[in-house]
């Protein structure tokens, strides 16, 4: 009898919500802050595809590119846009790193209102296919025997990729260097070149790669192996008990928008991650499916900024907040 | 054999009607995009994106390379006729380019930027053609050492960039290099020079300080001269228009050098095709033997930068193509649009399609092809623009520049910017600084900087690593040499003198 009645309730709250229903009236902005061929701006091109395959927005949506501050300018471009009926934004994880260490970054995610957790990007712990490093033990034993000596490339210092580092240093004592360079391409050269030793790289990315011959994977950042590298070890098994730092990527709005807009992009991208579209992007590109609501999204903000907070002052860079 | 037969293959996919269609509209679209100051290749080709996905992957490819391509095309057209650069890689063309048009040359210096192109981009696919799996190996032997030595090589142009004063250029180059260290560091995440602003954290559009100082700088200068409201010459008939055979003559040296550095510079992923039409620029002038006239409006001048940024497109393709690496936004976007049509670009995806690969190839020489035949019949019509007279030229100037700007990152801040950098570029000319060097700095710091940055990181803090490692310590060596030529030049011409009073 009981639960007939909150069967009753929840159908009612959905014919309501259907009834005083917000629908996007003009072509929706997704604002992204990685430039045409970056990651956000990618995943937000795959979704406005998915969206019209599927057909779950009655209009278009269109990518806007905010670059620069590690996700500062975009989100306080969506800060901005308070109240904003037609406007969203993509975030990933740098959008809760960045306000750490920036302050000059007004606008956190807290500021924005959130709608879903999307994806957790898995990584690969890669070297060059002629690297005298079998095993992630062998990396770490050559790194403790030169400190500094040995280096990995990489994104900026807030990126995953240090974050990985910086966990692994703390683990095993090792020291090792690590490069910065602005595009992807350039630190997959860099490895290939043999003028850096280690990279963390996504799984896509590495595929061809590794089928090609020029690179080998030392172990994955998971907590399972990943159907692509069943013979990989995860951090875990190969010996190395670090807590699993996945890419996040997900959905925000603008801070001042009504309960029913909220429902409204929540119960969208809950039904895009249910469809065949979307578990097919996920297996293409080995991608996790990380879908959260917007209510746990807020509890993970929380258990996130406190994780990297940890992670950023153990590595001796300030922490502004 | 491998390589004809694929390419008999390729054109055989390449003219069907469909896809010369597709590649008709690529190449049209990019002309558009290159001539409009602003919107640029990577903010098109992302636009269109989503429409690729009804069409066959082959017929988007072709459509997606030729908006690539066309552009470079298309860039400089404005540069030339309104000194405003229409995409990054066409600034080098405004300085003799521009200057042409004012001595009446408009058409011949617009019909030398598109044959140079169609040269250079035609030995650019041909390079992608042979050479491409080699050539992606030495692309890998380039890192951080020796992008700094390429880029101290580039700096190095300063010398020839240079007006009467070598001081004065001097100072525009460093105030470039400041330029370019405003925004966020990409090693530590410290935002520099930002003054508080936000949209400063992701520092300074080249695209906006160019065309602020260039465009915007001569219409300021322009404007002073009141009373001379003369229409500038522009003489009838195409065969007027287009380059004699002298002209093409004179570029002979141009249409190889343009085709080698561009394609050359364009392999390495981490140069662009702005840093490759500086360096045939320079290096055209450093040969010239008539050097002191370049700036004046010599055809060389427009042949070579032209030629380099076509040729660098194929170039750009290889690391792209054969390793699954982006050098650019451009290359970057395509490597998306490869990965949403279901492909993996990588090390093995010439073998795994290798008919895509080679329809590419044959539609870029068709589609180079018909940018010469689409270009050519436009330079007259473009020509006509200059018979405006100044009261119409210049609004249609300041307007395209900031409609142009706007439309790159839709941001009033950057059309603030832009007034800011117009006033600069004023003043420089009233005091007589040159604007190109400041251009180069801000073009070549950035990476110069982060590539200095990464050899001392790689080394240990150890600059020795600049100078032990062959292809950096070559470049630094000619840097240095290109430096010390003017103060051999002095020296001689200071001995000559001795020589002279002696007698």
């Amino acid at each position: 009898m009981k639960t007939t009645g909150i069967w009753v309730a929840a159908l009612c709250a959905l014919a309501c919500a259907e009834a005083s229903a917000f629908t996007p009236t003009r072509p929706v902005e997704v604002v992204v802050h990685t430039g045409p061929g970056g990651g956000s701006d990618l995943l937000a091109r795959s979704v406005a595809a998915m969206m019209e395959k599927e057909k779950l927005l009655p209009v278009r949506m269109r990518v806007v590119n905010k670059t620069g501050g590690g996700g500062a300018v975009a989100a306080a471009y969506l800060a901005e846009r308070k109240g904003d009926q037609n406007t969203i934004g993509f975030f990933t994880g740098v959008w809760l790193t960045n306000p750490l260490v920036s302050d000059k970054a007004k606008v956190t995610l807290r500021d924005l209102q959130p709608i879903a957790r999307l994806v957790l990007e898995p990584a690969l712990i890669a070297v060059k296919a002629d690297s005298p490093y079998k095993t992630l033990k062998d990396f770490i034993a050559a790194a403790k025997q030169k400190p500094g000596e040995l280096k990995q490339s990489g994104g900026s210092i807030t990126s995953r990729d240090n974050v990985v580092r910086q966990l692994l240093q703390q683990e095993t004592g090792a020291r090792w260097a690590f490069i910065s360079f602005p595009g992807g391409g350039e630190r997959i050269a860099a490895l290939l070149g043999g003028h850096v030793d280690l990279m963390v790289i996504e799984p896509e990315e590495a595929g061809q790669h590794i089928r090609a011959g020029n690179m080998r994977v030392l172990a994955q950042v998971t907590e399972k192996r990943l159907a692509g590298f069943p013979d990989v070890p995860t951090l875990k098994e190969a010996g190395f008990d670090v807590p699993v730092v996945p890419q996040v990527r997900g959905v925000v709005a603008p801070p001042g928008i009504p309960a029913d807009e909220v429902a409204y992009w929540e119960e969208v991208f809950r039904k895009l991650t249910r469809s065949a579209s979307w578990k097919k992007f996920l297996a293409d590109n080995q991608f996790e499916d990380g879908y959260q609501n917007a209510a746990d999204l807020t509890k993970f903000y929380d258990q996130f900024t406190s994780q990297m907070r940890g992670i950023l002052k153990e590595a001796g860079i300030k922490v502004v907040r | 054999m491998d390589v004809l037969h694929g390419l008999l293959h390729g054109f055989a996919i390449a003219i069907q009607p469909a896809n010369l269609l597709w590649c008709f509209v690529g190449v049209l679209l990019g002309t558009i995009v290159g001539v409009l100051p602003g919107l640029g290749p990577p903010a098109t080709i992302a636009m269109l994106l989503p429409l690729t996905f009804l069409m066959q992957p082959a017929g988007a490819m072709i459509m997606l390379a030729g908006i690539y391509y066309g552009a470079k095309y298309g860039g400089s057209t404005t540069s030339i006729l309104l000194n405003v650069p229409g995409e990054s890689a066409s600034v080098v063309t405004c300085l003799d380019g521009y200057q042409m048009a004012r001595k009446g040359r408009a058409g011949a210096a617009l019909g030398i930027a598109a044959i140079a192109s169609f040269v250079a981009g035609t030995v650019g696919v041909v390079g992608l053609m042979l050479v491409a799996p080699p050539l992606a190996r030495f692309a890998l032997a380039f890192s951080s050492p020796e992008y700094f030595g390429l880029m101290a090589l580039g700096l190095a142009m300063v010398v020839l960039l240079a007006g009467r004063s070598l001081v004065k250029a001097l100072l525009s180059m460093l105030v470039g290099l400041w330029l370019a260290g405003i925004g966020t560091d990409l090693f530590t995440s410290v935002p520099r020079f930002t003054f508080g602003q936000l949209e400063l954290l992701s520092g300074l559009d080249f695209v906006v300080v160019a065309i602020g100082v260039f465009a915007l700088g001569e219409v300021l200068a322009n404007m002073e001269a009141a009373e001379e409201d003369r229409v500038l010459p522009v003489p009838k008939g195409l065969r007027n228009l287009l380059p004699t055979g002298q002209d093409l003559r004179d570029c002979r040296f141009a249409f190889v050098n343009g085709s080698l550095v561009g394609f050359v510079v364009g392999v390495l992923p981490g140069a662009g095709s702005t840093i490759a039409s500086f360096i045939s620029y320079g290096i055209e002038k450093a040969f010239s033997r008539r050097r002191e006239q370049f700036g004046t409006g010599v055809i060389e001048g427009v042949a070579a930068p032209e030629g380099a940024n076509n040729a660098e497109t194929g170039g750009a393709l290889v690391p792209l193509l054969t390793l699954g690496i982006p050098g650019s936004s451009t290359t970057a976007i395509l490597l998306a649009a490869l990965v949403l049509w279901g492909f993996k670009p990588g090390p093995l995806f010439l073998s795994d399609n290798p008919s895509l690969f080679w329809s590419l190839v044959a539609s870029m020489y068709l589609g180079n092809v018909m940018l010469l035949v689409l270009n050519l019949p436009l330079v007259p019509l473009f020509a006509q623009v200059l018979r405006a007279p100044a009261f119409v030229l210049y609004p249609v100037i300041i307007g395209i520049s900031m409609v142009g700007v706007y439309s790159t990152g839709t941001s009033l801040f950057d059309v603030g910017l832009l007034a800011g950098f117009g006033l600069l570029g004023y003043l420089m000319r009233k005091l007589d600084y040159p604007s190109a060097p400041l251009i180069l700095g801000l073009v070549l710091g950035g990476a110069m900087e982060r590539a200095l940055r990464q050899s001392l990181m790689m080394s240990g803090g150890h600059l020795s690593i600049l100078v032990t490692r062959p292809i950096a310590a070559t470049m630094l060596c000619l840097a240095l040499l290109l430096l010390a030529v003017p103060l051999f030049a002095r020296l001689n011409a200071w001995r000559m003198q001795a020589m002279e009073e002696e007698k």
